[in-house]
């Protein structure tokens, strides 16, 4: 908030370290990125809300297959578009930082992954997930049978209490062991 | 206050904010308890109310803690930025406000930590920016993904080591001999002998690191032995030999507390446990990839991989050991064993046959002299390639293959560095043995020189061992000794002839330059093939395919030549062997570590330029943090057997006798027990003999090996209790499961005799409540009680006391004063707050401890309490609910099975009416019932079960918790309200809040009047976003059933919001549009409408309830914590309070 065309304030700064996991730097730099964005009349104004689809122009992001996923996540927008203010934007990198805790990497991991936001990881969301994961293309794609298989074996090693769905304590008892989560849960700029 | 957070909450959101300015503590609650809906401890509230209202200072210094712990953990915090923005404002502003009404140092201390953190958090943003290579390593990362960038990031850190050594050794050992230690051309050590003078600029000569070079600190030979130096008697040698083996010790401190600070970050666990293919979905993206081909290219990855689980899957079973595979196997390990038995030959044969070339010729050739360092690099070179080729015969998993692959070249690595260190030793040895030769045969020779410096040089045993060797010495070195002779000639010197012609004959033969010479040569040479093969094939390669893909037949960017791949695991393994050669060879030239700084860096631009440039990943992904503990574990292996030359070296054999600084020491590690001799006292030599003596070491050792054992034995049984305890956890969860459907087959059994016993019950209740209002009838009572209707489930029926323990709690709190609102929303915050931190089956207590300890306060708590008429009727009200719930369970027990939302849900409605009829007959409005029960079909329940069951393991719990509160809240309202009213609106009033705590049933009250639901709608608005009705609802009663249905309003969408952040996926639609969707409920008033978002959530809850048990450690935890706080009066209600509410949570 506060921004001016091309900086941010202090006191927003100082905020947002405080409120996210990122550097001065990575703020400054998520800043310009953002703003470079920005079509030119909208520049300098605050809270502007960038769509979807130029958040996916990002390089970082464009070739996510979760991409749009992270976008509605980390969107605040009331008919979840997907769109991001600047806020979210750093939400979202502050997430995807470096310095960010297991608990919320794995928390807005699971968010991702919980394609119909019921709260669980049920069938369907893993499906999808596979699906984004490998692509929709018939060679790479998995049949039903692999596809059964697959759900099968994970739920069987994640569900615990084996409702046949992962929830977030699963999720994250099962990807706390996993040594290369955090690692791979980043986006930089 | 509110006009600063305006700014801050715009948009979305703000359609509350014209409803806001209140007062500043309002709003301040408001956010507040935004907050805690979520996390945060509930004890912590009750403080900060108290220090707000009461100006205890103690109490506002917990309060401002309190914030300032907000303040301080807000970012790990789940929440969007505005949010976090809103917590943060109001935080900090209560701290200002009520800070400088604490004591003046306070605040001082407090500006002082602010003014720490500030620049700690300036010296951080300084410190990043001097992170070498931090943005290119970024760039790759966002390239290629962590795996390549992991390589870097290795890289980066040996060169910080490597930065390390060089300042060490730079500033003990190289700067001191050159500031103060004798000037070059001086002593005969720093003179280039007059016959290698006219060549000692040649560029041959420079590039094997003779001439000039081979005299320079770049090596051991040029040190002088003078033992103090310049004007402050700088102790040059032994500070040669403590920098020496400081860079071994700090190179494994070093290693050693990053491969401790790793595996704790790995948790250094997933040894047995396996979850192959959830890490194979959950963890295969690498977000980092943000180029596209990278990106393809992991996508396919991806897809190898996942179908290779699943045909692994199922093909376990299959036994697939076919004799030819096993056979290939054989063959392949002969071949691999063959190569590196021949490498190390090959090695061994150079070394020996340089020997031979330098003593025959007078001149090498270029080659010659640089025949061993090509010949180790080209080794290190094609070997690879070739296990590679071999590994594809064996035909195994791949990612078992790349570890044999790892291991053999590992293996190869080190062979080769070890033939060549003992070649180099064994030359060493024979040099000396020459040398001593030659002086022998010197001496019998020449007789006119005085045999008297012999034994000086040599020492008697030298030169019987000398004799021997004579007749072989004397060819070899015939052509050194006329050398030395003619040098003599020429030398003007002051000092004895025959002590100069010695020195001279053996000024060449320093050992010590000769090792550190060959591993600075082979560091260079190695350096210099990295940067040729990187160029030749991967740019070369790269250029080739791209450019000439086109008039080519095949498609040489997908086929044959393709890009060069980035293979990580194995330019790991060369950093690791580079770093190796570093460490052999650091003691005998003390500026290798400088030039490895030097290489690192030229590697690091050079590499990662070809990476971007002309590779593509490696298709076998060699996980990132997986194998950084891996690389370290190798890592520590090299330097541990580097060492070992090393040190053999300095323990076996004797310095040469003219150069280094150790000239004329029998031992290198004599200049030690030299030093503690001479310049210390007396006193410190004794101790140290007494010290080095056997009496004291042996126990040592033995007292060394005890504590290994120890530690280890300790290591041992936490890992069996870690074991033990996930077993039990999964017992537990099994029997739970087990329970609950042994409870509703008894319930479908027996519903007859449970419903006859319920009047009976509910009647001794009503009486004694009319009898007695006075008098408090012990919790305990209510236990046995609870007990009785619920044998053979103790974890319940204890769990159930509890709670109505602390609804009791709860309605005292808050019928003491108006302030304590804050006590309603203190549960809500507890139980939020746990799940957010996940602490996976760590030490967890299990589920009846727990349940028991919760008991026990529960029992504590009531004792505090002074008004006992309020929490009486309560008990006994709570105690009842427990029967209906029990046997009107018939349809519960039938939709168990599916979801247990709906079976508690039906339980309730019989009960009610059961209860109704039984109980209320005579007094009861029946209009209100009517409108009541379908309220309650829809909403209670819901609404119960979402606040609950993220804390408890059971689901019988719920339905049990989820009456008791649907009770009192009715009989307060109904029962109490007519018979005395006068005394009860006090008590309405108070009760109104637990009411409100547990969304009871206003609820359905909300839904009787048409009329009212725009009030509630008008009101709900209001509250969405602040919730401040607490405050409100204290005062006035008669608004109480309008209010109330917007506070369970607040409620009902807290728990969406919570669950928003705890389990949040559970409505996506609800956190970004959670007041729309209240909203509508409030106004439509349409019940199917209502009911499916909030069965949707319950059941999802309900789903996710059941393995929460990691947070309920937590909870354990941190009752504990609460108990043992000193508390004042009005503190202890608060915690209690929460204690309880803590434990009905459990």
């Amino acid at each position: 908030m506060g921004s001016t065309s091309s900086q941010l304030d202090k006191d927003a700064l100082s905020e947002y370290q405080e409120l996210t996991f990122l550097t001065k730097q990575e703020i400054i730099l998520a800043h310009e990125r953002f703003s470079a964005m920005l079509p030119q009349e909208y520049k300098g104004a605050t809270n502007i809300r960038l769509p979807m689809e130029k958040i996916l122009e990002m390089p970082e992001l464009k070739s996510n297959p979760f991409n749009k996923r992270i976008c509605h996540v980390f969107s605040t927008s009331q008919p979840n578009d997907g769109s991001l203010t600047f806020e979210d934007f750093l939400d979202l990198l502050s997430a995807f930082s470096e310095a960010a805790t297991m608990e919320i990497k794995s928390h807005y991991a699971f968010r991702i992954f919980d394609s119909d936001n019921d709260g669980t990881l049920g069938r369907e969301d893993l499906e999808k997930m596979v699906t984004l994961l490998t692509g929709d293309s018939k060679d790479t794609s998995l049949n039903g049978e692999e596809m059964g298989q697959l759900i099968n074996n994970i739920l069987e090693e994640s569900d615990i209490d084996k409702d046949g769905t992962v929830n977030l304590s699963e999720f994250q008892h099962v990807i706390s062991r996993s040594p290369d989560f955090v690692s791979s849960f980043k986006i930089v700029l | 206050m509110s006009s600063g957070s305006e700014p801050l909450a715009v948009s979305s959101r703000g359609l509350s904010a014209t409803k806001r300015h209140k007062s500043v503590r309002k709003n301040s609650r408001r956010i507040y308890s935004a907050y805690q809906d979520h996390q945060g401890s509930s004890e912590d509230e009750g403080k900060d109310d108290e220090g707000v209202d009461s100006n205890d200072p103690e109490e506002m210094f917990q309060n401002i803690q309190y914030q300032k712990e907000i303040i301080a953990n807000i970012r790990t915090r789940p929440w969007p930025m505005r949010r976090k923005l809103r917590v943060l404002k109001q935080a900090r502003e209560i701290v200002l406000k009520y800070e400088g009404q604490l004591t003046r140092t306070r605040g001082y201390q407090t500006a002082g930590a602010d003014l720490l953190k500030k620049l700690y958090r300036l010296l951080n943003n300084i410190v990043v920016t001097f992170i070498p290579w931090e943005v290119r390593i970024k760039k790759i990362e966002s390239h290629f993904g962590s795996g390549v960038a992991s390589y870097f990031i290795f890289l980066r850190w040996l060169f910080g080591i490597n930065i390390v050594l060089t300042i060490m050794t730079g500033a003990f050992v190289v700067l001191p001999e050159l500031l103060a230690g004798a000037p070059f051309g001086t002593t005969r050590s720093k003179t280039i002998p007059k016959e290698h003078l006219p060549s000692a600029q040649d560029l041959d000569t420079i590039w094997s690191l003779g001439g000039y070079l081979q005299y320079s600190v770049l090596f051991y030979g040029y040190y002088g032995r003078v033992r103090k130096i310049g004007s402050a008697g700088y102790r040059l040698p032994l500070a040669y030999f403590l920098v020496g083996m400081a860079v071994f010790a700090y190179s494994f401190i070093i290693l050693l507390r990053k491969m401790a600070k790793n595996s704790r970050l790995s948790l250094a666990s997933a040894s047995d446990e396996n979850f192959t293919f959830c890490w194979r979905i959950f963890c295969a993206w690498d977000y980092l990839i943000g180029n596209p081909e990278a990106a393809e290219c992991k996508g396919a990855a991806i897809v190898n991989n996942i179908r290779e689980a699943i045909v692994e899957e199922q093909e376990k079973k299959k036994d697939t050991s076919l004799a030819v595979l096993i056979s290939l196997r054989i063959l392949a390990n002969i071949l691999v064993l063959l190569s590196l038995a021949g490498s190390i030959y090959i090695i061994y044969f150079v070394v020996d046959r340089s020997q031979k070339l330098e003593q025959e010729k007078p001149e090498l050739t270029l080659w010659e002299k640089n025949e061993v360092s090509v010949v180790v690099s080209l080794i290190t070179m094609i070997a690879p390639s070739a296990f590679e080729l071999v590994a594809q015969l064996e035909m195994y998993h791949p990612r078992t293959s790349l570890r044999f692959q790892l291991a053999r070249v590992l293996v190869l690595y080190l062979g080769n560095l070890y033939s060549l260190i003992i070649a180099l030793l064994d030359k060493v040895n024979s040099m000396s043995s020459a040398v001593r030769g030659a002086s022998g045969n010197w001496t019998e020779s020449s007789s006119f020189l005085a045999t008297v410096s012999q034994p000086e040089t040599n020492g008697l045993s030298t030169q019987m061992s000398a004799r021997p060797n004579i007749t072989l010495a004397t060819i070899t070195t015939a052509l050194n000794f006329s050398n030395n002779q003619q040098v003599h000639l020429g030398t003007v010197s002051n000092q004895t002839g025959p002590l100069e012609k010695s020195a001279r004959s053996q000024q060449d033969q320093c050992w010590e330059t000769y090792v550190g010479q060959e591993m600075l040569k082979l560091s260079i040479i190695d350096m210099i093939f990295t940067v040729a093969s990187i160029l030749l094939i991967d740019f070369i390669r790269g250029l080739v395919v791209r450019y000439l893909s086109d008039c080519c037949c095949w498609d040489l960017e997908s086929k044959f030549p393709e890009y060069g791949e980035f293979k990580i695991a194995e330019n790991v393994l060369h950093l690791i062997y580079n770093q190796g050669m570093i460490w052999m060879g650091a003691f005998f030239s003390p500026c290798l570590p400088a030039f490895n700084v030097l290489k690192l860096i030229g590697l690091m631009y050079l590499r990662s330029w070809a990476v971007l440039t002309c590779n593509v990943p490696h298709q076998q992904v060699f996980r990132a943090s997986r194998s950084n503990n891996f690389y370290l574990a190798m890592l520590l292996f090299m330097l541990f057997l580097c060492m070992l030359p090393t040190i053999f070296a300095i323990a076996r054999y004797r310095p040469s006798e003219h150069c280094g600084p150790f000239s004329g020491q029998e031992k290198i590690y004599d200049i030690i027990s030299e030093t503690v001799a001479t310049d210390f006292p007396l006193w410190f030599s004794k101790v140290m003999s007494y010290v080095t003596s056997p009496v004291v070491v042996l126990p040592g050792l033995l007292l060394l090996f005890m504590l290994i054992y120890y530690l280890q034995s300790i290591a041992r049984s936490l890992k069996f209790t870690n074991n033990q305890l996930r077993l039990q956890l999964q017992t537990e969860r099994t029997e739970d499961k087990k329970k609950v459907f042994q409870l509703a087959a008894a319930r479908l059994q027996a519903p007859e005799p449970a419903a006859d016993e319920n009047p009976d019950h509910q009647e001794t209740d009503g009486t004694s409540k009319e009898a007695s209002i006075h008098t408090t009838p012990s919790p305990r009572r209510n236990g046995s009680v609870t007990n009785f209707q619920s044998p053979g489930n103790r974890g319940n029926s204890i769990r159930t006391i509890s709670q109505s323990a602390s609804r009791t709690k709860l309605n005292r709190g808050t019928g003491s004063g108006s302030v304590r609102s804050p006590a309603v929303t203190i549960p809500k915050r507890r139980v939020e707050y746990i799940p957010n931190r996940p602490r996976p089956f760590i030490g967890g207590p299990s589920g009846t401890c727990r349940s028991k300890s919760c008991l026990h306060m529960a029992y504590n708590s009531p004792a505090h309490c002074s008004d006992s008429n309020q929490s009486e009727p309560l008990y006994r009200k709570t105690v009842r609910p427990l029967h209906p719930a029990e046997a009107p369970g018939i349809i519960a027990a039938q939709s168990y099975g599916g979801r247990r939302g709906h079976a508690t849900r039906y339980v309730i409605i019989n009960e009610h009416e059961s209860r109704k009829k039984l109980l209320r007959s005579a007094t009861r409005i029946p209009c209100h019932y009517v409108m009541e029960e379908p309220a309650e079909i829809l909403e209670l329940y819901p609404r119960n079960i979402r606040r609950y069951p993220t804390r408890t393991t059971h689901h019988q719990p719920h339905s049990y918790r989820s009456h008791t509160p649907q009770h009192l809240s009715k009989e307060e309202e109904e029962g109490e309200e007519e018979r005395d009213k006068g005394r009860r609106k006090v008590s309405l009033g108070k009760t109104h809040r637990p009411r409100s705590l547990s969304d009871l049933h206003q609820q359905a009250q909300f839904y009787i009047g048409e009329g009212r639901n725009d009030n509630h709608a008008a009101r709900y608005r209001v509250q969405e976003d602040d919730e401040e009705d607490n405050s409100k609802g204290d005062k006035d009663w008669v608004d109480l059933d309008f209010h109330s249905p917007a506070q369970v309003n607040r409620k009902s969408a807290e728990p969406g919001r919570s669950g928003h952040h705890l389990r949040y996926p559970r409505r996506p639609s609800q956190s970004p549009s959670r007041s729309r969707h209240l909203e509508s409920h409030v106004k439509t008033k349409l019940r199917a409408k209502l009911e499916t978002p909030l069965t949707e959530s319950d059941s999802a809850s309900a789903a996710s309830s059941s393995d929460q048990q990691n947070s309920s450690t937590d909870q354990y935890i941190q009752v504990i914590h609460n108990k043992e706080r000193p508390s004042k009066t009005k503190l202890d209600l608060n915690f209690t309070e929460s204690q309880d509410l803590v434990c009905s949570k459990v």
